[in-house]
């Protein structure tokens, strides 16, 4: 039993699933479903299409280079059954693939955050332009000084009318 | 040939088919409409063309009947079929493809064993494999005595054909050879798929 990988979407492919499409030049493809071999028939380039990891890698959406995909490499050669390396082998899997998981998602955090400098350099950028709708530091000061102003208190007629 | 180009055509595939690399980058938006409509693949029937892929001198085939099933035959089944085009010196008068020991003429009875098919075909570990194109290797012609036609037919069927009757294969063979005792076809393909 080998666990392949779907071409179109890089999902791995368990026994018994998809439909694997032989080329005349002896090129094999393999599908996970048939979403994928349907888009292939499409002549659809999987590198263009968004869904599919080939784009989340070409573009820099995903972890690409990490030493935990090298645990992962295709083996041609059939080792020797042993126990203990069986045994070591699977714990190890489950613990690559935790290791892996965060760390995807944390190269995948730290793309989301936004960048603090290029923040910085376009809020630069916006007073630059905009600076005619801030007022000068000197300015600002003379307005907030308040000035006392005597007012002589004038009873209005009105009022006094409304008293009695 | 030209006809069975054309009608694959109008079925909205394109000339080059899969042997496009897609990572060309055709448009698909131009594309899409055309190719909405995808074929169903089915049985090889009476009236199916087949590529030959062997050195025997045919070039296509078209089956007249089906050894195997009653709709039709699979990848790894037996076809009768009636040469359509040939390579053999006698058919091409000149031309650098002329077979000069081409053993099949046009117009010949022969037998052939499907090696490439176009429907998908259910493998023992769960996987489904399907080819490019429909194409047969000739294993043997058929007689045509008219006396002892019934008895002649029996023999040949009965001996099992598993001697093809070219020297070389071309393209990919499927493992379904085994199966099907067809070793000779496996020992001189160039790819096993």
């Amino acid at each position: 039993m080998r666990l392949v990988k779907c071409w179109f979407c890089s999902s791995t492919i368990y026994p018994g699933h998809g439909i694997q499409f032989v080329r005349n030049d002896a090129k094999v493809f393999r599908f996970c479903r048939s979403k994928c071999h349907k888009n292939f028939k499409m002549k659809r380039n999987p590198r263009k299409v968004k869904w599919t990891k080939a784009y989340r890698a070409a573009h820099g959406k995903d972890m690409t280079q990490d030493k935990t995909f090298e645990f992962e490499k295709k083996r041609n050669r059939p080792e020797r059954y042993d126990r203990n390396v069986t045994e070591d082998t699977l714990k190890a899997i489950k613990k690559i693939d935790k290791i892996r998981s965060t760390r995807e998602a944390d190269h995948i955090s730290k793309r989301l955050k936004p960048n603090k400098q290029k923040a910085l350099k376009s809020d630069l950028k916006e007073i630059d332009q905009h600076i005619n709708l801030i007022k000068a530091p000197g300015s600002q000061q003379q307005d907030s000084e308040k000035v006392k102003v005597m007012v002589s208190s004038n009873k209005s007629v009105q009022n006094e009318a409304m008293e009695e | 040939m030209a006809a069975a180009l054309a009608s694959r055509l109008t079925k909205g595939r394109s000339l080059l088919g899969g042997l496009t690399n897609a990572f060309s980058g055709l448009v698909s938006s131009s594309s899409g409409s055309i190719l909405s409509q995808q074929q169903q693949r089915t049985f090889i029937q009476m009236g199916t063309r087949l590529k030959v892929v062997d050195n025997s001198g045919a070039k296509e085939v078209m089956c007249i009947q089906s050894l195997r099933g009653k709709k039709g035959a699979r990848l790894g089944d037996i076809v009768i079929c009636s040469v359509k085009e040939s390579a053999t010196k006698v058919d091409v008068k000149k031309g650098k493809d002329a077979i000069q020991k081409g053993k099949v003429k046009k117009g010949s009875v022969v037998y052939g064993v499907v090696v490439r098919a176009a429907m998908q075909k259910g493998r023992v570990d769960g996987s489904q494999v399907r080819f490019d194109d429909n194409a047969v290797v000739i294993l043997g012609i058929k007689e045509k005595k008219t006396d002892e036609k019934g008895k002649e037919k029996k023999q040949n069927y009965k001996g099992g054909f598993n001697q093809p009757l070219g020297t070389r294969v071309f393209g990919p063979v499927p493992h379904e050879m085994r199966l099907k005792k067809q070793l000779k076809i496996l020992s001189l393909a160039q790819h096993l798929v």
